[in-house]
């Protein structure tokens, strides 16, 4: 059972401001560059744009405002929540 | 000896944070670009001397951690961990305004025990954003003295210089990560057991999924660590995690943020150069630009080179003494260089655009760009990379798969992209074309020019539609992810990139010379001498063409080329091709200024008039569209084959590569030429 209150980063709307909870269950799937270019607990982020065709998404995060390209299936594991 | 005393040095640091700028301001004049042929990993390594102390930089490819997850990176961390010891200590760049990501490899680099200098690059843009460092507080959390630079105003560089002539290197006395208490008295076993140096070596030989084997060659250790069920992939996520956690510590100290601050100028950019729309259509006039630039304004220089080239043929062919030698330097080694020399301006142009591109951070946004696009064929969107740059030549884009990740994708890119028209097709295609397409134009565009561009779609078609076809054949291994970094866009080093540029274009000319060389006079020997006509020969000198031994060669192997249009002359102009793809037009040159029947004048002229035995033209509609097909699919590439071997490790799929290729392009040209002739 998913918490209602909790989005996957995949499925959070564009040009709101969040933040990063953790991750899904099976993490280790994940690939460890999401957690080596610093989507980590606690990071802001907004997500800026998409490519077309659900394509990749362009997120800013963290104090830095850096900017990463990710797809969907990575931002899957990406438990998120909202900061408005 | 001198070579002995230079001190080496390695520069290191995250992709895209001016580690080139950095590179270049320090090393501004002795630079040697990596060719491709070497298995160093060093892209490209400088020397500089200061106060006569002559040091060598090597300049590693850029990554975010020690644990590597493409085969660049995997280059990287084993260069490091091997070789770092045979160096005086590591110049760390950091980049103001991701200090953040950039602390991660440096502390793993530094809890290595690795002796470091610490330098902070492009402070200017971090003050520009709002963002100050307190440097004296950065430096003592970071227990090391740090360097402030702007690489690109030459600021800095004077005091990286002082600071390695006096040996400023420092190493850390604690490290920053303590190992998990849960595993310290099974790594103190593994440490001791093999000498490690320090906690971290053991810690990284654990998560780094060593071979178990290497870590111990007794069970008792073995047993242990499958007891305990240590999974790589886990222990790097706790030290990265653990990592940051310090890193967010230093930094809340350390940086102070004015409450606003302006947009920069990367985000003014993306909000065209990513739109859903217009991104797409920036992309299409890059490509445009690039490749009108590529065919007008290569037009003057290669004239230039054309007509210096009839002047030496003419010039050695007058001024050589008559017989053998004069009939080798004028009509068969000026002709043949002539031919390949003269598209160097344009290879030269096409490499400096994927430069600048590249320097500029636009290319990651192409990737994010097409990267959904790709998907269906089993490419990456970082496939894109290697397909334009295979535009200009297969073997640095077969390179440039290094950093895609996921090993089906990187086979799948490596075997399709010599499909891409490379610049050693423009050649032939420019002869062919010239030879069977009229002047005509259409709405303003000439014919020609509309078959160039076809061929250039055909290639890139034919790479993605096999793409599509073998990445059922191929097994996945591994997850398929795009992580990629968005880097600020940023000026690119024009003066830099063209250094490169001529470096690589040196090579290519040099590199393709010495085989034309060779062969245009294999192919002079061979068409000079003949079987004897007389009985009180060896062999016939200066036989005509049709009597010599290259003739016989030739009409031996016409049953296999007749059926796809082709006469002796051409069979011989596409066997040796199989070195190299241009050596075509070095042939045919040789070739058809050697055939005294023909009537004098320019070389395609020759060739445009000559006629097979029953009165047809050679190079009819049908035999040109035919040969123009066999060198679009044809892998006839003897630097690409090995460059394919190289990355893929693998004798399988490199001549599965060469007789896919080669089998597509013969029954292709076969099936074309049945049916238009």
């Amino acid at each position: 059972m998913k918490d209602n209150y909790l989005h996957k980063l995949s499925s959070f709307p564009k040009d709101k401001f969040g933040k990063i909870l953790g991750y899904d269950n099976d993490h280790l799937k994940m690939p460890n560059k999401i957690i080596e270019m610093g989507l980590l607990p606690e990071t802001v982020f907004r997500i800026l744009y998409q490519a077309p065709f659900k394509g990749p998404l362009y997120v800013e995060f963290g104090n830095e405002k850096s900017r990463i390209a990710l797809r969907k299936e990575e931002g899957d594991y990406i438990i998120v929540e909202d900061l408005d | 000896m001198q070579e002995n005393n230079k001190k080496q040095v390695l520069l290191v640091g995250n992709p895209n944070v001016g580690k080139s700028t950095v590179f270049n301001a320090l090393c501004k004049r002795k630079q040697k670009t990596g060719n491709y042929a070497g298995v160093t990993v060093a892209s490209h390594s400088g020397t500089y001397s200061y106060k006569n102390e002559e040091v060598e930089v090597v300049d590693l490819p850029g990554s975010y951690s020690i644990y590597p997850s493409s085969e660049d990176e995997a280059i990287f961390s084993k260069f490091l961990l091997d070789e770092q010891k045979n160096f005086a200590g590591v110049i760390y760049i950091l980049e103001a305004l991701s200090l953040k990501r950039g602390l991660l490899l440096f502390q793993q680099i530094q809890d290595l025990g690795v002796p470091m200098i610490l330098v902070v690059n492009q402070i200017d843009q971090a003050e520009r954003r709002g963002i100050n460092i307190d440097i004296q507080k950065f430096s003592e959390a970071l227990d090391i003295n740090i360097i402030q630079t702007n690489a690109k105003e030459q600021i800095g560089i004077e005091t990286i210089q002082e600071a390695v002539l006096n040996n400023n290197f420092t190493k850390k006395e604690n490290p920053s990560f303590e190992v998990p208490p849960e595993h310290k008295d099974f790594l103190d076993k593994v440490r001791s057991h093999n000498h490690f140096e320090n906690d971290y070596k053991a810690w990284i030989s654990l998560s780094l999924g060593a071979d178990p084997e290497k870590i111990d060659e007794t069970s008792e250790l073995i047993n242990e660590l499958n007891s305990k069920s240590l999974v790589p992939k886990r222990l790097q996520v706790q030290e990265t995690v653990r990592r940051y956690q310090i890193v967010d510590k230093i930094l809340a100290d350390v940086i102070s943020k004015k409450p606003q601050f302006k947009e920069l100028l990367t985000e003014k950019l993306d909000k065209v150069l990513v739109h859903k729309f217009w991104g797409y259509i920036v992309f299409l006039l890059v490509l445009l630009i690039v490749f009108n630039s590529v065919f007008f304004l290569a037009e003057y220089p290669m004239n230039w080179i054309d007509s210096f080239f009839a002047w030496l043929s003419a010039f050695t062919s007058e001024h050589l003494p008559q017989g053998p030698i004069n009939s080798l330097v004028s009509e068969g080694i000026v002709p043949g260089l002539g031919g390949i020399i003269i598209f160097a301006p344009q290879i030269g142009i096409l490499l400096y655009f994927l430069y600048l591109l590249e320097d500029s951070g636009y290319m990651a946004r192409v990737i994010f760009l097409m990267d959904r696009f790709l998907r269906p064929f089993g490419l990456n969107g970082k496939s894109i990379v290697p397909l334009v740059s295979g535009t200009a030549c297969a073997i640095p884009a077969v390179i440039s798969t290094r950093n895609i990740e996921n090993l089906r994708e990187r086979l799948l890119t490596i075997l399709v992209t010599p499909f891409m028209t490379c610049s050693a097709r423009l050649p032939v295609y420019s002869i062919i074309i010239g030879l069977i397409i009229s002047d005509k134009t259409f709405l303003g565009i000439q014919y020609k020019a509309l078959v160039l561009l076809g061929m250039y779609l055909l290639g890139f078609l034919v790479a993605l539609l096999s793409a599509a076809i073998l990445k059922g054949f191929i097994k996945n291994q591994g997850r398929t992810y795009l992580v990629m970094d968005l880097p600020t866009y940023k000026k690119p080093l024009f003066g830099y990139d063209f250094k490169m540029v001529l470096g690589k274009v040196w090579d290519f000319i040099t590199g393709a010379g010495k085989i034309i060389f060779l062969v245009s006079i294999i192919i002079w020997v061979l068409s000079y001498f003949g079987p004897k006509q007389n009985t009180n020969e060896i062999v016939a000198t200066n036989v005509e063409l049709d009597h010599s031994y290259l003739a016989k060669m030739g009409k031996a192997i016409e049953p296999a080329i007749a059926p796809l249009g082709y006469d002796w002359k051409m069979g011989v102009g596409i066997l040796t091709s199989f070195v190299a793809r241009e050596v075509f037009v070095g042939t045919m040159s040789t070739l058809y200024s050697l055939d005294d029947d023909a009537p004098e004048g320019k070389v395609i002229d020759k060739m445009r008039h000559d006629v097979k035995p029953n009165g047809e033209k050679v190079f009819s509609f049908a035999t040109g569209i035919s040969v123009l097909l066999f060198y679009a699919f044809a892998m006839q590439c003897v630097s690409t084959i090995a460059v394919v071997y190289r990355e893929t490790k693998s004798w399988k799929w490199t001549g599965f590569q060469v007789v896919m290729m080669t089998g597509l392009a013969y029954f292709v040209s076969m099936i074309v030429y049945q049916i238009l002739k």
